[in-house]
């Protein structure tokens, strides 16, 4: 595809092999301290050679050499920290920003040619990429603190995602003295999106930054097929400007129905539970009904979020929306699973919670860009449906459509996707 | 002529018949039919001064409603025109589809009504009328767009089930049902109204004694509060069977008005209680729905009918030019409802006095005009003018005379 194919040139490079050591894991959040007080010092240093950057770059066309190895080296160092801090990886790591250095990397580009007109205004164009980095990882270099004069640069602590990822993170490193693949890929996601806007912030390249996340994870292995996956066409971009304006309006329906449709599936999930937890295996009925109530709170979602473009059906078929949703039969389920099924779900919860807020904030970018162009950013559209379909396989896990647990990864489970299929994550 | 013809057209006669005579039965007054109004002059009434401010404020109001209508029906115009392409942006099968393009519709024309609602906002805003602010004029009433928004979807689910259920007769259960939601809206609507009971002791006891005097003994006086957002003085008489009851808006008890005054506005709240108005709203939009949904029914016919989402932006345009169309005949039914309730408040209170000085007063509170033009009074005016409501005081004191 044209869109994936034309690489950023802000690379994550992820040798990560999952093993934490509890020891480092347990204290990490100590062990960062020196590291916090350094990027705190060098990232008001960087601001001012921000500036000097920004004026070379405006009347040179390119930023110079030396200026270029220092931001690369600033923004590579932010990548090792977060990894670091948000358990992505797990050396300690170097103070100096070195490449090659760590197991999650970061390739960046050489001083090239860069636009002035871009340049320019930089500073404006880089508020959508820091809204949605804020929102996802909170990394992006400079944060603007309320209550007090300054505008310092200071490592922003983390966004939702990479909080929830970190916190989440700790305890299972803690008790396996590994972190889960899925929670890995999902904070991997949010700190290279993150550094991919502060390279366009500091001048290490004019190129925006990409969100979408199946490109910012190449090369990083698949997870597991999970049973609840998207598929419809991906390529599918164009959005009606009329209905984009007036979205959540259009939406009340959709939403009334799906607060109605709630209630008795409510009812269901619970007489579901028990059904599951003495046979084994849900009953069909309910296990039917429950899978359309899924199906069609994706449909409306999408819709509601700009991820597709039709007016959604208010059935919940399959098959009867570009952005849809393959739920398993009904299957045999551990019955442990089942039993603490209201407990096991609450890290997903988490995770989905945090995913919602980036969910939110590129929803409102599409809005925007949508009205003006007629179409979804590939970016945008491929971020909101991973957030969607995580959300759907959270919701597939609570209603007991299935025992497997949501996976957090950006990417799409391993199946080979076929040629012109309805793989959406390609 | 054919058999069918003829029975086809002694149908049409014997529903117009029918149609005709339950216009009459409520149309039926309580105003003595032999009741002569008097000319009265508003420049021996009103200073100049304030007929010039009530003129100025109507003239534009009234041109500021004029380019609102107008642009109305251009958007429903091209909308009917165009907007049935918009069926391939949904999913959602013809009824949904229909909903969709429903709901484009309403978002299109209240887009394009709100700089005229800035401009009225504007002009009253100017006067003092009104206290409500730009941005809470645009983006404070989201609760009652959705609102209109989900009763649109309600709406279109009703009309294109029954189409698609029935074909071409949906308008006959169609408007049946709309006749039923019409009947619970009357019901309801007073219990979603904010309120307090009426605090002045000394009104109440007045209240109640009207309340006797017009035989709607028990009726609940209420205010709501609307000081915050219109320094308009309004009343309304509101419910059905349980839930009627008078509201009083708070803005006629900031000392404005005197209390025989205030006796006036009760005992026209009263009046209209007393003469069955809600229900004969209920009756007259029951008149009303029938054809309207029958036209309707017609007019679509040539996009497939109702079942159809194609059909809804036209039957969109039908409604609104039918509305416009009977505008005057409702203002006409409703003046003359108000009429009967004015009426009854003098038979209550026996104090014409205080009803000409209570609608003088409301020139000077209102701006409204006392006498506007022939237009104004047929498309505006769902209240006898100021100056007939003062001609009916007088006339009632003279029909008080001449009583034995």
């Amino acid at each position: 595809m044209t869109q994936s194919m034309d690489a950023h040139p802000v690379r994550l490079v992820i040798e990560d092999d999952l093993r934490r050591t509890r020891l480092t894991v347990f204290f990490r959040p100590l062990l960062a301290i020196p590291h916090i007080i350094w990027l705190f010092l060098w990232t008001l240093l960087t601001v001012l050679f921000a500036i000097a950057t920004w004026a070379a770059t405006l009347v040179t066309g390119r930023p110079p050499a030396w200026l270029h190895r220092y931001m690369c080296a600033y923004v590579r160092y932010q990548v090792h920290l977060s990894s670091y801090i948000a358990l992505a990886a797990n050396p300690y790591p170097p103070f100096n920003g070195e490449e090659g250095e760590y197991p999650i990397d970061v390739a960046l580009p050489g001083p090239e040619a860069q636009s002035r007109r871009k340049t320019l205004v930089r500073i404006f164009l880089a508020i959508p990429a820091l809204a949605l980095s804020a929102a996802f990882s909170g990394s992006g270099g400079v944060r603007f603190s309320y209550g007090s004069h300054r505008a310092a640069g200071t490592y922003s602590g983390g966004g939702p995602l990479l909080t929830a990822c970190a916190i989440l993170g700790w305890f299972a490193s803690l008790v396996r003295g590994r972190m889960p693949k899925g929670l890995r890929d999902a904070g991997a996601y949010g700190i290279g999106y993150g550094a991919q806007v502060l390279a366009y912030l500091l001048f290490v390249t004019d190129r925006y930054p990409n969100s979408d996340p199946t490109a910012m994870l190449e090369g990083v292995e698949r997870p597991p097929e999970h049973p609840v996956r998207l598929v419809g066409d991906a390529h599918d971009l164009r959005r009606s400007r009329i209905t984009v304006f007036f979205r959540l309006l259009l939406a009340l329906p959709h939403l009334i129905w799906l607060v109605l449709w709630a209630i008795p599936a409510l009812f269901a999930a619970i007489a579901n539970w028990f059904v599951t937890l003495f046979r084994g295996t849900p009953a069909g009925p309910l296990h039917r009904f429950l899978s359309r109530f899924v199906r069609y709170q994706l449909h409306v979602y999408a819709f509601v979020y700009l991820a597709a473009n039709p007016f959604p059906a208010f059935g919940g078929r399959e098959g009867t929306y570009p952005l849809d949703l393959v739920l398993p039969p009904p299957g045999r389920q551990n019955r442990w699973k089942t039993g603490f099924r209201i407990v096991l779900v609450i890290p997903a919860a988490i995770v989905n919670s945090a995913l919602g807020s980036g969910l939110f904030v590129a929803a409102v970018l599409t809005w925007f860009a949508a009205l003006v162009k007629g179409a979804a950013p590939w970016g945008l559209r491929n971020l909101m449906a991973y957030a969607l379909r995580y959300q759907a396989q959270v919701n597939a896990y609570g209603f007991l459509l299935t025992d497997v647990y949501p996976h957090a990864s950006p990417l799409e489970g391993a199946a080979a996707p076929e040629p012109d299929a309805f793989d959406y994550s390609v | 002529m054919t058999a069918k013809t003829a029975a086809r057209a002694a149908l049409v006669a014997a529903l117009a018949a029918i149609w005709a005579v339950a216009a009459y039965l409520l149309w039926r007054s309580s105003v003595p039919s032999s009741l002569r109004l008097p000319q009265v002059s508003v420049h021996q009434l009103f200073p100049a001064a304030q007929l010039h401010a009530a003129s100025s404020f109507g003239r534009f109001t009234t041109l500021d409603w004029a380019l609102a209508t107008l642009t109305q029906l251009v958007v429903f115009g091209l909308y009917a025109w165009r907007g049935a392409r918009l069926t391939r942006e949904s999913a959602a099968g013809p009824i949904g589809t229909g909903m969709l393009l429903g709901m484009i519709g309403f978002a299109l024309v209240w887009v394009s009504q709100l700089p005229f609602g800035f401009l009225s906002l504007w002009w009253e805003r100017r006067h003092h009328l009104t206290h409500v602010g730009y941005v809470t004029y645009a983006f404070g009433n989201w609760a009652a767009l959705a609102g209109q928004f989900v009763f649109l979807c309600l709406t279109l689910l009703i009309v294109m089930g029954f189409s698609r259920l029935i074909g071409g007769w949906w308008w006959l259960p169609g408007a049946l049902v709309f006749v039923g939601l019409a009947t619970l809206s009357a019901f309801v609507t007073p219990y979603l109204l904010s309120t307090h009971r009426l605090q002045d002791a000394q009104l109440l006891a007045q209240a109640r004694v009207l309340e006797r005097t017009e035989h709607v003994q028990h009726t609940p006086i209420v205010v709501q509060a609307v000081h915050d957002v219109t320094a308009l003085p309004n009343a309304e008489a509101t419910g059905l069977g349980p839930s009627r009851r008078v509201v009083l808006w708070d803005t006629l008890l900031d000392g404005r008005f005197t209390d025989r005054e205030l006796r006036v506005v009760i005992a026209h709240e009263l009046g209209h209680l007393e003469s069955q108005h809600i229900w004969k709203d209920v009756g007259w939009y029951t008149l009303f729905a029938f054809p309207g949904a029958f036209i309707v029914a017609l007019v679509t016919r040539r996009r497939g009918g109702m079942g159809m989402p194609e059909a809804v932006p036209l039957a969109l345009l039908a409604i609104v030019v039918l509305d416009l169309l009977a505008l005057p005949l409702q203002n006409a039914i409703t003046r003359h409802m108000e009429a009967e309730a004015d009426w009854r408040a003098l038979q209550a209170t026996h104090d014409p006095a205080a009803a000409t000085a209570l609608f003088k007063r409301f020139v000077t509170t209102t701006l409204d005009e006392p006498d506007p033009s022939t237009l104004e009074y047929l498309l505006l005016e769902n209240h006898p003018t100021i100056a007939q409501r003062i001609a009916m005081a007088e006339a009632w004191r003279a029909y008080e005379k001449s009583a034995p």
